[in-house]
Parts: C-alpha cells; structure tokens; sequence
C-alpha cells in the first residue's frame, strides 16, 4: 500500500504547486489587468489616495504651466485640479471619480495616459514596488505636453471670441508636435473632478445633453469640407504627377465648367472669369478659382488624387496623437463631375482641423509629413525618464520642389494683393511672413446653410516653424473667419505682432 | 530545538542489539505552539492597528484564552500520544489563531467607527463565538486521544459508521429546505440559531467505513479481469460499491447542489481504493466517472452549467455584477493586496460576500498577499504531508487507509476551495479547513488532526523491548 500512499503524495504535491503557481500569476501577473477591470471597487475607493501624476504644457516659449494636478483636500484624499479651466479642456480630458473603473470615466490625455498619470503602467511597476516597501502611496508619472500655453490660450481666447462652434490645431512642421488644440464650445474639466457620484450624474447628464456638444473635441473628432484648402492636394497631385510643369505654367480656367456628364455646372465666386481663362496655377490658386482646379482634378483623375490624399493623411483611421483622431475622408472617385467637385474640396471630402493643419505643415516641411504627436515626454515621480517621444516621419508626401511650388503659391494668397487672405493674413494684417490658403465650404441640405470658413497656413515663409489650421462652422467666408483666429495664434507664438 | 532530552533517546539500548530509538520531539511540539499562539497574538494585535490604530482590548483575552486552549492539547499529548507527530498540533494551531484573527478583522469593519463596509452576514460575536467553536473542537480532539488509543479499534464500528455517515449526509437532502438550505446549498441542519454542516463529519465516519470496508475486501478488489490497453479492468460484479458510491456522490450533488462535498466524498473513497488495491485502473475509473458526473450534471442542471461559465468568464457580460460577483470580487481583493498584502485590516475584504466562510482565503491573499498565502497554503501542504507520512510509516493496514484517506482528503479539500477562489477549477463553495468561520469545519478539522496524530503515534511508537532480566520471556505484540 505504501506505494500507493507515495504516489498520492506526489498527487498532492502536484495539486499545492499548482494552487501556488496560479496564486502567483493571480497576485503579481494579474495585477494590473484585474485592477482595470470595469467596476473594481477597490481601485475605485484606492484612487483618492493616490496622487495621480501632473500634465504639464511644456511645449513653450516661456515657461511650463501644469495644466492638471492632484490636490490633497482632507484626510488624505486627493482631488483633480485643473487650473486653467476651459482653456486646456479639449487637451486634457477629464479625469472623474470613475476613471480607474471605467473607459468612460476619463477622456482626453487624462485617458490616453491614464495607466502613466494613475502610477498602474508596467513601466512604472519597479518604482512602485520601492515606494511600496518604504511605504509611500503610489504615485503617477507626471506627462509633459509638447501644447505652447502661449498659443493655447491665444487660440482658446480667439474661438471664444468668435462665439460659434469652431476648432484650431497648430503644429510644429518640422516635428509634428502639437503646439495647440482648441475647441469651442467646450466644458470645464473641474466640473468632472467632484467627487460627489450624484454630482457627477447630474454635471455629465448637463453636458452630454447640450445641443452645443461641449464634450466634442473638434479639432479631431468633427470632420468639415475643406473648401478650396483641398486645391493644397489637387495642385500637389497635378505637379507630382507631371500634369503641371511649375507654379507658373497656365491651366485652363473657363467662366463657367459644364461637369462632365452632368447638367450641372461649376462657377467661380460670384461667377467672375479667372483671369484670361488660361492663367497661370498660381494666380488660380491666389483667386482660388473653382473652375480651374474642377477641370485640374479631372485631368489628374480621381486615382491619383486619392492616392495624394492618402499620403497627405486623409482615409486614416488609426492615426493617434495619442488621442484617437477621426479619419478624414477622401474618396475614390470614378464619376468626373463627382472627381471636379471633390478637386475642390467639395462633394464627400471631410477633414479635420488636424489634418488641414497637417496639409499646411506637409508643405511647410519640403513635403514631408511628421507623425504628429502631443507627449512629449513622461517622467516617474522620481524624475526619471520613463519614455521621450521621438518625432516621427509618416511620409514624404511630395518632393521638395512640388512643396516649394506649393508654398509660393501660398505665400501669394496673402501677399498678392488680389489673394482671398491678403486682407487679413498678409502685410496689411501683420509683419508675418504667413503662407496659407483660404476655404469656404458649402454645406447644409441644398448649401442652405451657412459656409464653413477654413484657413490653413504655416509661418514664417522663410524657416516655418508653425503650422496652423482653423475651421469656423458657419463662419462665412474663410479668410474673414478663420484666418484672423490664426493669425492670433501664430502671433502668440512667435511672440510678435 | 533540543529543549527536552527525550528518555527514550538516551536510554542505553538494552539487550545486545542497538535499536534506534525515534523521539517523541514533545518539546519541540511545545515550541512550536507556543509560537503558533505568540503569531496569532501579533496578528490579532496588528489588525486592530490596521483597524483604527490601537489594540484591540479583547486580545487579553483572545490570546491567553487560545494559548490556554493549545496548552491543554499539548498537555493531552504528551499523556496520551508522547509519539505523535510533533508538527501537527502547532500547524493545525496556526491556522486556527490566523482563522479567529480574520473573522475578528471581518466582524469590525465598518463596525465602531473601523473603516469599511458592516458585513451583514457576520454578527458582532462572530468571532467569540469562533473562539467557542475552538474550545469544542480542542475539547473534541482531546476526546479523541483520550478515547480512542489505538485507530484500530475503529475498524470495528466500520459498518456502524457508514451508516452514520451516510445518514448524515443524507438529512439535509430530506429536510426542508427551511431546515437545511442557506444560500442555495441544501447541507446544513438548521435548529433554532444552531447550524450545523453533517457533511464535514460523514466525510470521517465514511473515511472510517472505506478503511474497514477496504482492508476486508481489498484482496478481491485487486483480482483482475479483464485487461484493455494495458490497463487491468476490474470484474464487473467488483464494480458494484464503486458505483454505489458513485451514485451516492451524484445524489447529494444533485439535491444538495453541493458540488464541493460530492467532490471530496467521491475523490476521498476513490482515493482509499487505490491505496487499498495499488491498481491504477480504479484510479483512471474514477476520475473518468467523475468528469463524466460533472459534465453530465452541467449540462442537466442549470446551477451546475453555471459554475462553468463563471469560471471560464467571469468578466464577460453582466457577470462581474452579478453571478460572477463573488469571484470577481475575490479575485480583484487578492490582486489589490499583491505581493506583500494590504497589512490585516487595511485592505477592502468586506466587498466580497462571504468573505469569513468560503471565501476566506481571499480575505488573506488580500490582506497578507502573496507571501501570507504562500505560507498558508505551505502550512496546509505540510498537514497533508505529515498525514502522509503517518500512513506510510504504520504498519497496520487499517490505520495506514484512514489516514492516507484523511491526509488526501484534506489536500483536495484545500484544492477543491483555493482553486475555486483563485478562478484555477470551477468555484464549489466548500469551508477552507481551520479558517473559514464555521463550527463544524472546525471541530471536524480537529478531529482530523487527532486522528492523524493518533496514527503517527502508532507510527513513531517504538516496539517494546523484549526484558532479558526476566528470562526468555516472548514479547507478543499487542494487536
């Protein structure tokens, strides 16, 4: 018998290893997913005694400013602050009292980064584990923002000045850093901070039920048409695909284009001729007329500018910043009257600021596209670097001499006299060197609605080092619109006026 | 651990052969305890710190009522089992002190000002009267030792304590369920505010009765029939008790809904047989006729087929709030206490329902983390091997089944409910031996060790001398 009593010790042993071996995948392996877990009361309860990390705009000139922080109120219970309120509310999300338990309890950075900022990330796992033994509270890594507080709030202030729902996106060209995202109307991030549930409720029930969306952060989650931005793609596909030698070759431009099998027919604002009817690109992309790059589109026919599109970034829905950023819309066309119209920005294109924003830096950059990106460094509480974001190239979306033809072309919208954005982004307006290009979107059942003002620009000529892009919903006209809440956050951040 | 020269160790061997003498190791027993008490008194005390910050004013009288108790097993030992394994009572200690001290920490919170949620299922006396059902289950071990000198001697109640045992197994099924049924588990005989579990003491009566069973009949249950694939099939008429112990598993599973219980009935008598006949086919049988029970059961009864997806999912769904609420609760307690633990009455255990019984032992992975449950579950393993070691030392057969049985018994007892907490098998609410809050487990548990320490003395006790003084005189050994 005994040798069977040996055997079943061996079984027992079997059984006690293997309850010790799962009981050490549950308790270190299964940590961090187990405390994720939708609903967990005792992250729920433990995130009050932690102090979850700062995020800190640091993408100057001047000096840093934390837009988030833990504050201890009472008996060691810690609060999220936000002391710029509104202004930073599209870039930080907020962080309610639901944030460790549930994916809809925080939005923006403070959900992009949670696992960092709540102090639950692997990276942060040795730290914690020191901090544990010498019998700290967790502590969050602290997010350092590549968004200029200068332009931040210069954009905030010009959106909230206009008063309609609107965005603005700025970026370092040669980086992709984003250097400012604003949207209006938007929220107070505090007001989620409370640590009251029903005072929650109540708020969260307030502003999801706004017919203004202050939640929505437009300058990634909204598409626009472009308008006549989009001539930025349609003449980057006709100069990369040979269709136009230079920015000064002439391209046919009838008062009125009858679309290809279509009664409809296309005119030019107002219904004026374009210069002699063949004027050089230039002067068509400067008066921004419709008719030129309607029978340009055609030319270069709906493959190519699709696939010009795509590598400026549109039809791309994994882009992260890292917020998710909806995809911008452009697309394959076989129908020449639908490829015209969507030559010029109209029919199905859809963008976000962002990605006009990126059209403009693309260019700005000789034509390479940088992954944009908003961290842009994250430290442990102990100051140790724990990761450092790298600008990134997405693509080179046209040569450097199809970028500079682009770009002059640009720089003469506003410093042409005859250019839609002379009055309002060039010399008359500023000392700045700022190249752009003007869009007034059609929209609405029957273009009843009011148009959408777009301007796209990069500044200083010369050496850009910021790329701006603002989208009015009904703003009118978009060089009277959208170009001055542009020229206000280039002015901000350059510190010149 | 030298403190007491043992007499036997240093007594010359008589006659002209040295015989190696084992000692009785009682001092190092005592030892042991009194360390077993001064951890339970530490831990008492440091959960009242983690409570509200100060020390709890009942630990003068929870630990010397406790030390007390051990003193008087420890006493009874030294008198009536000197050769009994010295591990044993202080392991068994152990968990009962760390067992008090938990449903302690459980009982305050929310209570007085502690921080946490009341646990409405825990009364405010809980643990005093875990402390009682402590003196009864001491009182019960003494009882044992004092009663029964020999585990032989059982071997003659072997067809009275089947009966017994199968008898109270069966009550609650009969019962109504007003009578027997707390939480949906149909095992309990409730009278008055009395509760009591048969099952925990069938399952030693039925150790009883396989051991008895098993030694007359293990000759004809090792016959072969049969052999297929390589694997000797027993005669079919020998399969007649197997299956009647089969079905008699399936039943209380089936109206009791206690799968944890059939379990451990089923695998303790399967067990036994395979001791009994060293025949692996019996084994192979009964793990076959078990899953196929199991599998049957989940697909036929709901509540059964519900365990699995539990198991399998516990996030999945509405789960997490509502039929996997236990689990998930359990499981994210333990994963919130880590490596080192929350520190015993900081942590959240009141969120988990039933924390004191089934699901004690996530209150301590909680609070005493990885490492506490570690030990816990070392502590555990070192009973079963000590048990073990009892049966395979004793020579007689009977003695050898039960405690074999009663040692694996206990192995899969812990499995079946540290599995289950720890989402490795399906959750089948079982006590956790010594810890869970319950007087039957307790006094059961004790009765247990008594009867494996009765065993190992057998075991250790070393033969009688033949006395040459007195002539040739043949020593017979008694029994």
């Amino acid at each position: 018998m005994n040798r069977a009593i040996r055997r079943l010790s061996l079984a027992c042993l079997v059984l006690f290893v293997a309850l010790m071996l799962n009981v050490n995948y549950l308790q270190v392996f299964r940590v961090n997913t187990l405390a994720s877990e939708a609903g967990n009361s005792r992250t729920f309860d433990a995130q009050f005694h932690n102090q979850r990390g700062e995020i800190v705009a640091a993408g100057g000139p001047g000096k840093q400013v934390i837009i988030a922080e833990s504050r201890l109120i009472k008996g060691g219970i810690y609060q999220r602050y936000y002391p710029h309120s509104y202004v930073y509310a599209p870039v930080t999300g907020y962080d309610s009292i639901y944030g460790s338990t549930s994916a809809f309890g925080t939005t923006g950075i403070e959900h992009a980064e949670n696992n960092l900022l709540a102090g639950t990330a692997p990276s942060l796992a040795v730290h914690n584990l020191i901090g544990l033994i010498s019998g700290k509270s967790r502590q969050g890594a602290t997010v350092y923002l590549t968004i200029s507080p200068a332009a931040q709030l210069a954009a905030y202030q010009a959106l909230t000045a206009m008063g309609k729902p609107a965005a603005a996106v700025a970026i370092n060209p040669s980086t992709g850093a984003i250097l400012a995202m604003a949207s209006f109307p938007t929220f107070n991030p505090n007001d989620y901070a409370t640590l009251d549930s029903r005072t929650l409720a109540r708020i969260d029930n307030r502003y999801r039920r706004a017919a203004s969306q202050p939640l929505l952060n437009r300058a990634i989650n909204q598409t626009f048409p472009p308008g006549s931005t989009f001539k930025i793609v349609t003449s980057s596909t006709a100069f990369s695909t040979g269709k136009v030698a230079n920015e000064n070759a002439p391209i046919p431009a009838p008062q009125f284009y009858h679309l290809p099998g279509s009664s409809s027919v296309l005119t030019n604002d107002g219904g004026a001729p374009c210069g002699n009817g063949n004027p050089p690109i230039v002067f068509a992309f400067t008066v921004s007329c419709n008719t030129a790059f309607g029978k340009l589109g055609d030319t270069v026919g709906g493959a190519a500018l699709h696939q010009y599109a795509n590598l400026f970034g549109f039809n791309n829905p994994n882009l992260t910043i890292p917020l998710p950023v909806s995809p911008s819309n452009y697309p394959p066309l076989r129908d020449p009257a639908q490829i015209a119209l969507s030559a010029i920005g109209q029919f199905n294109d859809a963008v976000t600021p962002l990605q006009e924003a990126m059209m403009a830096a693309a260019m700005a950059n000789g034509g390479k596209l940088m992954r944009p990106y908003m961290v842009s460094e994250v430290q442990a509480p102990d100051l140790s670097v724990i990761s450092q974001t790298q600008p990134a190239e997405l693509q080179q979306v046209v040569s450097p001499q199809v970028a500079a033809y682009v770009r002059t072309m640009m720089l003469s919208v506003t410093h042409n006299p005859s250019g839609t954005a002379y009055a309002t982004a060039g010399p008359p307006a500023t000392g700045i060197a700022i190249a752009g290009k003007t869009g007034t979107a059609q929209n609405g059942v029957n273009n009843t609605n009011l148009d959408d003002a777009v301007f796209t620009c990069f500044a200083p000529y010369s050496n850009p080092t910021i790329a701006v892009a603002v989208i009015v919903k009904g703003g009118g006209f978009g060089a009277d619109a959208a170009a001055p809440i542009a020229l206000k956050i280039i002015q901000a951040y350059l510190g010149q006026h | 651990m030298t403190a007491l020269p043992s007499a036997a160790a240093t007594m010359p061997p008589r006659g002209g052969l040295p015989v190696a003498m084992p000692r009785g190791r009682r001092g190092t027993e005592l030892a042991m305890l009194c360390f077993a008490v001064v951890i339970m008194a530490c831990a008492y005390a440091s959960a009242g710190l983690g409570l509200n910050g100060r020390i709890p004013s009942g630990l003068i009288v929870y630990a010397p009522g406790f030390a007390v108790l051990m003193a008087a097993a420890h006493v009874t030992v030294r008198k009536f089992a000197p050769w009994a394994d010295p591990l044993l009572l202080p392991l068994a200690a152990l968990l009962n002190g760390l067992g008090i001290v938990m449903i302690y920490r459980l009982q305050q919170s929310g209570r007085a000002g502690n921080p946490g949620f009341q646990i409405s299922t825990l009364t405010t006396h809980a643990a005093s009267y875990q402390l009682l059902w402590t003196v009864i289950g001491v009182a019960a071990f003494i009882a044992v030792l004092i009663v029964i000198r020999e585990a032989r001697v059982l071997q003659r109640y072997t067809y009275t304590l089947g009966t017994i045992g199968l008898i109270l197994l069966a009550i609650p099924a009969v019962l109504p369920s007003s009578l027997s049924s707390v939480q949906g588990a149909k095992v309990w005989i409730l009278l008055g505010g009395f509760s009591i579990q048969p099952g925990e003491f069938a399952r030693i009566a039925l150790a009883v009765f396989f051991a008895g069973y098993l030694v007359a009949k293990r000759d004809v249950l090792s016959l072969a029939g049969r052999r297929v694939l390589g694997i000797d099939l027993p005669r079919a008429r020998d399969l007649g008790p197997v299956l009647v112990v089969w079905a008699a598993s399936l039943l209380i599973l089936v109206f009791e809904s206690d799968i944890g219980t059939s379990a451990l009935f089923f695998g303790l008598f399967v067990a036994m047989l395979y001791i009994a006949t060293q025949r692996t086919s019996w084994l192979l049988l009964g793990i076959l006729l078990f899953l196929a029970g199991s599998y049957g059961a989940s697909v036929l009864f709901s509540h059964v087929g519900e365990r699995f997806t539990i198991w399998l999912h516990p996030f999945a769904g509405t789960n997490p709030t509502d039929a996997a609420y236990q689990l998930v609760q359990g499981l994210e307690g333990m994963a919130f206490g880590g490596i080192f633990g929350t520190g015993l009455g900081q942590g959240q255990p009141f969120h988990t329902p039933l924390v004191q019984s089934d699901f004690i032992i996530s209150g301590f992975g909680e609070e005493l983390g990885l490492t506490g449950l570690m030990a816990l579950l070392l502590i555990f393993g070192l009973i079963v091997q000590r048990g073990l070691r009892a049966a395979v030392a004793v020579r007689d057969p009977f003695s050898k089944l039960l405690a074999g049985g009663l040692a694996f018994v206990l192995a899969l007892q812990v499995f079946v409910i540290v599995g289950g907490v720890t989402q490795l098998i399906p959750l089948t609410g079982i006590t956790t031996p010594f810890l869970s809050q319950g007087g039957s487990s307790l006094v059961a548990s004790w009765i247990v060790i008594a009867l494996l320490m009765r065993v190992s003395d057998s075991a250790r006790r070393p033969a009688p001398q033949p006395i040459q003084d007195e002539g040739l005189t043949q020593v017979v050994r008694a029994g």
